[in-house]
């Protein structure tokens, strides 16, 4: 579903983003990214994404070699995956419904199918009664609902999520999470960056670990920090 | 579904900044009424010159000559390759011209009818194109016979001076001001492509194509061209009679009217360069800031 060979990033003034990042996703699986800030994590979403372009390496993503895809075809690598930040990108003048409705209409769904889905994918966010309400009288967990719900009308068949909980209170990012699951279920891969260690330790699933734009680990069902080589009272004194 | 989005975005776009919308419309509308108003000006000179054209006449007032020379000068004249037609105008047909010229001054026709002499006989030279009328001249000046030649070329030079100012000026009007209404129709399309920069990230995000995020703001300087200039085509079709009987030299000035059919060609002209400015307008607007 995904793959990443050899890719590397360099930014303009030589920061590097990611270096030599090999890395296979298959159908239906849930992948945490995990690492400090500037560790890359959000870059190899971007690259996914093609909002940039690798400085060398190669990219897939759902049969779409993603460097190669002509500017044209954009649109429609797009429309084959579901993005979820952590500033929401909602627009403030329409409601939870038509924020949802534009994800189709700018893609040219028809509107029976629109009328259609849109109601459907708000029951499965849990928002069928706020359809009418405007971002701003929502909390920020329920805001998180609608764009999960924009990405994943158009039924992708990968979501990508960049830091969704980074705004949320831990209760209100649990919420969250359980919806990702309920989304991975239905058999959409999800792939997630996140530095929350307690949602990470406590889904256990996938793990690829990043530092200074490398993979340093790559774990099924881990944890966010792997430090068994540490004696015990050395790993007691590690603070958090 | 598609195209109703797309209008609606376009009447959006448009209603969300009226007063620079209204600002891109007048920029359109000054260029072209100024542009349109000398194309039918200069259609209305061009009309003069015409006529002047048939009638240009060099006149070559003969001296002391018999009418065999008379024949004769009239047979090699009009062998001249410049030369159409060459007519004899006797003295009696001079007086009578005269009097037809001069009807409302008794007290002049009287002299010259007691001293005939002032008016001698004369050859009329219809040149084979107007603007060959000093060529002719200065030949029939110098021909043994010839007291006199003289023709009304000067006014005919001014009249094709004229005309061509007006065209000079049209470019000129067209370029400057054409550049200025470009330059305000970007301005206003980058606006709004800034005014729904975030619409716009999240239609990238959702892979909205990128015609489809372009043709909006196409269609908004579309609109904004053509609006300009159909009321540049409004203006100049109802207002252009004043000026061009005030520039006409017929002495008739109702007389002038300028073909509807003239006026709806060079209407759909117009029409033309205003949506070609608009789209190349918005096209302006829209550079770097709507890349993939």
């Amino acid at each position: 579903m995904i793959r990443l060979q050899d890719v590397s990033k360099v930014y303009d003034g030589g920061v590097v983003a990611a270096q030599g990042v090999n890395l296979e996703i298959a159908k239906g699986e849930f992948v945490f990214l995990v690492g400090p800030s500037g560790s890359g994590k959000s870059t190899i979403i971007r690259l996914l994404l093609r909002e940039e372009l690798p400085t060398s390496g190669n990219l897939w993503v759902a049969g779409k070699h993603v460097n190669k895809l002509p500017s044209w075809k954009v649109p429609l690598l797009r429309r084959s995956v579901g993005t979820v930040f952590q500033d929401f990108k909602l627009l403030q003048s329409k409601t939870v419904y038509e924020n949802v409705a534009f994800a189709l209409e700018v893609i040219g769904r028809p509107r029976h199918v629109i009328r259609q889905q849109v109601p459907q994918v708000l029951r499965l966010v849990g928002l069928a009664a706020k359809a009418d309400r405007l971002p701003r009288q929502l909390s920020g967990g329920e805001q998180q609902r609608v764009s999960i719900a924009r990405a994943f009308v158009n039924r992708p068949l990968i979501l990508f999520a960049d830091e969704p909980t980074g705004n949320l209170d831990p209760g209100t990012a649990v919420g969250i999470m359980r919806l990702l699951d309920r989304i991975n279920r239905t058999g959409t891969t999800v792939v997630m960056a996140t530095h929350d260690h307690a949602i990470v330790d406590a889904m256990r699933r996938r793990v690829v670990a990043l530092d200074r734009g490398a993979v340093v680990r790559d774990q099924s069902r881990g944890v966010y920090e792997n430090i068994p080589e540490l004696p015990e009272d050395l790993g007691e004194a590690e603070p958090e | 579904m598609r195209f109703q989005y797309l209008l609606t975005q376009t009447v959006q776009g448009i209603r969300r900044n009226p007063l620079v919308v209204a600002s891109a419309i007048v920029a359109v509308l000054v260029t072209l009424v100024l542009v349109f108003g000398s194309i039918v000006v200069r259609w209305s000179i061009d009309q003069d010159i015409g006529r002047w054209d048939d009638n240009v006449r060099v006149i070559a007032w003969l001296g002391d000559v018999s009418p065999d020379q008379v024949y004769a000068m009239q047979e090699e004249i009009s062998s001249w390759p410049e030369v159409e037609e060459v007519v004899y105008f006797s003295k009696s047909q001079a007086l009578e011209e005269f009097k037809e010229l001069f009807a409302d001054q008794p007290a002049l026709i009287e002299v010259v009818q007691e001293n005939p002499s002032v008016l001698p006989d004369s050859l009329r030279i219809k040149p084979a194109e107007a603007g060959s009328y000093d060529v002719i001249q200065n030949r029939v000046a110098v021909y043994p016979g010839v007291q006199q030649a003289t023709a009304a070329g000067e006014e005919i030079d001014a009249l094709v001076a004229r005309s061509n100012r007006m065209r000079t000026f049209a470019v000129g009007v067209f370029v400057v001001l054409g550049a200025a209404a470009l330059v305000l129709i970007a301005n206003t399309i980058r606006m709004a492509v800034y005014a729904r920069r975030e619409e716009i990230s999240i239609m990238r995000l959702v892979g909205a194509g990128n015609w489809f995020i372009r043709i909006p703001f196409l269609l908004e300087g579309l609109f904004e061209g053509v609006a300009g200039a159909a009321l540049a085509a409004l203006i100049v079709g109802l207002g252009h009679k004043p000026i061009v009987q005030m520039l006409s030299t017929v002495a008739d000035p109702d007389s002038i009217v300028v073909p509807v059919q003239f006026l709806l060609q060079q209407s759909l002209l117009v029409l033309a360069f205003g949506a070609i400015t608009g789209l190349l307008g918005s096209a302006l607007g829209m550079w770097g800031t709507l890349r993939d």
